[in-house]
């Protein structure tokens, strides 16, 4: 995602990335990685189960999950991943905000 | 089956603190940006 973000935020989004990691894991990986966009520590997972993140089988983590939220606070699009590497080519979330664009601006 | 957020929803707003230490609340971001919200599996 970081390779895209440019196209992510020329259609006036911003990405959060929320994990289980503790506060200094996170701040190793970002700065690690050169992360543009905003991460943050969710240790007790209490975004995660207010977004009703799905446990894997064997309880030991979550899958990935992925949403886009408008501009009123509204969820238009949700990707439950079926297994940990799941997640949506980033093409197909760019094209997602570009038809939210075109909604509003039609 | 485990419960999922419909499409249409109202996102449940948090507040947390990102890797530079300020404030990220979701709701300050309505009228203004888009969200792409990413729930990662951990790094491990």
């Amino acid at each position: 995602m970081r390779q895209d973000y440019a196209q992510f935020t020329s259609r006036n989004a911003e990405i959060i990335a929320i994990g289980p990691d503790g506060p200094n894991a996170f701040r190793r990986y970002w700065q690690e990685n050169d992360l543009p966009f905003i991460g943050c520590p969710d240790l007790r997972s209490r975004v995660a189960d207010q977004y009703d993140q799905e446990f894997n089988l064997l309880k030991m983590g979550r899958m990935p999950a992925l949403f886009v939220i408008d501009l009123e606070g509204k969820v238009r699009y949700q990707h439950y991943g079926h297994s940990m590497q799941d997640i949506p080519p980033n093409a197909s979330v760019l094209s997602v905000l570009e038809q939210l664009q075109t909604k509003k601006g039609g | 089956m485990a419960t999922r957020l419909p499409i249409g929803a109202s996102a449940p707003n948090f507040e947390l603190t990102d890797t530079h230490g300020r404030i990220v609340r979701l709701s300050d971001f309505y009228g203004k940006k888009f969200i792409v919200l990413v729930l990662l599996r951990g790094f491990i």
